[in-house]
């Protein structure tokens, strides 16, 4: 036989697991886990860091976007393309596809620093001529080639 | 004092269902084996419980329950120091095979040895009932402990006195237990039975793979947080008077599938959230169990009859569930890597560390990636701990940010599996609202 002490228990019960699931809900549950990856056609770097150093990375992460659209993928998709046993699909473009999206992301992060007037022009080419071939150097390391 | 032994022993075969869930991590170094290859040590127990228990249900009324609840006692003792001293493997299956056929007859046989010396048969199927899902509920924590203060031997070692203890008491009564009159056909209970079984799968070996493998911690951490499960249901115990059979075990179910959704939509990789999740599974368990197996069991018709269907229900749903839990969760983990590795790259690239340190970083991170065998989580703390990041707060933010970003990921796959774990519980209410339907006819 049910006691009204135990029917209460167990409504208290029942409320305490639906406000568990809506506190869960409401603290993003549905999107928690699943990685934010940003357009590379749109977005910007997120990087904040100052310096020459700071300005040769978001150069360095202009370029990789600008090649990730070139290529319809994500920077991280490509970044992981050359990586062995990294889960994703290998690299699926052939070296000429890859120069030419490189290229498309050098010319991309060029004229976006270039942008900024004669100084940034200058800089952009300094920087292009100073990580092309990190960038090249860093994909054929990472692709152990 | 008789009857404590037993029950503990009663105890102690019920959590050897998962009581090596928190050691698996443990197993898989030490045998240098596959997840698949170590996660028989859990499957040959339960498999050999439920062949074992529905083989002796035609026998039971022909042998000799106290012999039997001996023989069981020797044995699953016996096979408890062979699992202890295994050096391989296969020689570690085999005699977790000898464990369950041992588990088997004890867990028969003890019903009746229990009602003998509880007094009455209701008493001993009440003490027996207690006893197996309070065990249930605790295997995992009490494997997590023993683990880490020892190492996984420390398991077996742990209960071959408890076996030994109980098979003296078992000698030492001279009480004559009886199997009970008849036998009866309990399938609807059962079947709610072996359901909710089924679902616990979630709570007893998916959560605790969650918060060690993923989450990283250490096997106390990870029975403080599965200590939730047992606690709750040794908390539901004195509710389960103040509600009908009925209520209390579709009420039960219906906690059990709130408790693993609410594993299932983790927001963060929270043991608090987990913890609650875990304790609203312990309450569902220490309420539809006990009302099931009072159910199941008719104390004055087929007692141990009935009870041997029961055991071999339970352990059946835990192996069913076993068998579609396990390729589900491998299949949502290889599409959860792959969202982690992307998740991490977008940390990598992103965060706020000179050239000169992300370059090594990443490359070292390549390294780990190929160097991990398949099926384990790399370990990408040190890459960034080699090159200071317990002194430079950039670095440690990154490191921190990039293992976030993967346990996140990793975490949120297991969530059709506890969703799966879920439903079990609720395709429970089914077989528990017939139960009603017949009673009343």
């Amino acid at each position: 036989m049910t006691t009204r002490r135990g029917t209460l228990a167990l409504v208290v019960l029942g409320a305490a697991a639906a406000v568990l699931i809506a506190l869960e809900l409401a603290l993003g549950a549905l999107s928690f886990g699943q990685p934010q990856l940003a357009d590379p056609c749109t977005s910007k770097p997120a990087f904040s860091g100052g310096g020459l150093d700071g300005a040769t990375q978001r150069f360095a992460l202009e370029t990789l976007a600008g090649a990730a659209c070139e290529l319809h993928t994500t920077r991280e998709e490509l970044v992981l393309s050359f990586v062995p046993n990294a889960g994703t699909e290998r690299i699926r473009w052939d070296q000429a596809t890859i120069d030419a999206a490189l290229k498309a992301g050098l010319d991309r992060a060029a004229q976006d620093t270039a942008g900024k007037g004669f100084a940034g022009q200058a800089l952009a080419y300094a920087l292009r001529e100073l990580v092309a071939p990190s960038i090249a150097w860093f994909l054929g390391t990472a692709n152990g080639t | 004092m008789l009857t404590i032994l037993v029950a503990v022993g009663v105890a102690v075969a019920f959590a050897d269902s998962s009581i090596v869930v928190l050691a698996l991590p443990e197993l898989y170094g030490a045998f240098d084996t596959s997840l698949v290859g170590v996660s028989w040590v859990i499957t040959s127990y339960n498999v050999v419980v439920a062949l074992c228990a529905f083989a002796l249900v035609p026998l039971v009324k022909r042998m000799n329950v106290a012999w039997m609840t001996r023989g069981g006692l020797l044995l699953f003792c016996a096979a408890s120091v062979g699992c202890a001293a295994s050096w391989m493997l296969p020689v570690l299956i085999a005699f977790r095979c000898l464990q369950g056929a041992g588990a088997a007859m004890l867990l028969a046989g003890s019903l009746a040895l229990l009602s003998a010396l509880g007094g009455s048969r209701a008493r001993g199927l009440a003490i027996w009932t207690a006893a197996g899902t309070f065990g249930a509920a605790l295997g995992p924590a009490l494997g997590g402990i023993l683990t880490q203060l020892f190492d996984w031997r420390a398991i077996f070692v742990f209960q071959a006195p408890v076996a030994l203890l109980a098979l003296v008491a078992a000698f030492e009564s001279h009480e004559h237990p009886s199997v009970g009159r008849g036998k009866s056909r309990r399938l609807a209970a059962n079947l709610g039975l072996a359901l909710v079984f089924g679902a616990l799968v979630g709570a007893l070996f998916l959560a605790v793979l969650l918060v060690i493998t993923v989450w990283g911690l250490t096997p106390i951490e990870g029975a403080l947080v599965v200590s939730a499960l047992p606690i709750a249901a040794l908390g539901a115990r004195p509710l389960t008077g103040e509600l009908s059979p009925r209520r209390a075990a579709a009420g039960g179910a219906l906690l059990l599938a709130g408790g693993l959704l609410g594993l299932a939509l983790l927001p963060s990789t929270s043991t608090a959230f987990a913890a609650c999740s875990l304790a609203l599974c312990g309450v569902g368990l220490g309420l539809t169990v006990p009302s099931l197996t009072r159910r199941a069991v008719q104390p004055d018709d087929g007692l141990v009859h009935d009870g041997t269907i029961t055991i071999g229900a339970r352990h059946a749903g835990l192996v069913v569930a076993l068998a579609l839990v396990a390729p589900l969760l491998s299949h949502s983990l290889q599409s959860g890597a792959r969202d982690a590795l992307l998740g991490a790259t977008r940390v990598a690239l992103d965060g706020d560390a000179p050239i000169r340190q992300k370059v090594p970083i990443a490359l070292d991170l390549r390294n780990a990636l190929e160097k991990t065998p398949k099926g384990k989580v790399p370990d990408l703390a040190a890459p960034f701990d080699k090159r200071g990041a317990a002194t430079d707060p950039n670095l440690r933010q990154v490191r921190d940010e990039l293992i976030g970003a993967l346990q996140d990921a990793l975490t949120r796959s297991f969530r059709s599996s506890f969703a799966l774990s879920a439903l079990f519980a609720v395709l429970a209410l089914g077989p528990i609202l017939a139960v009603r339907r017949r009673a009343a006819q």
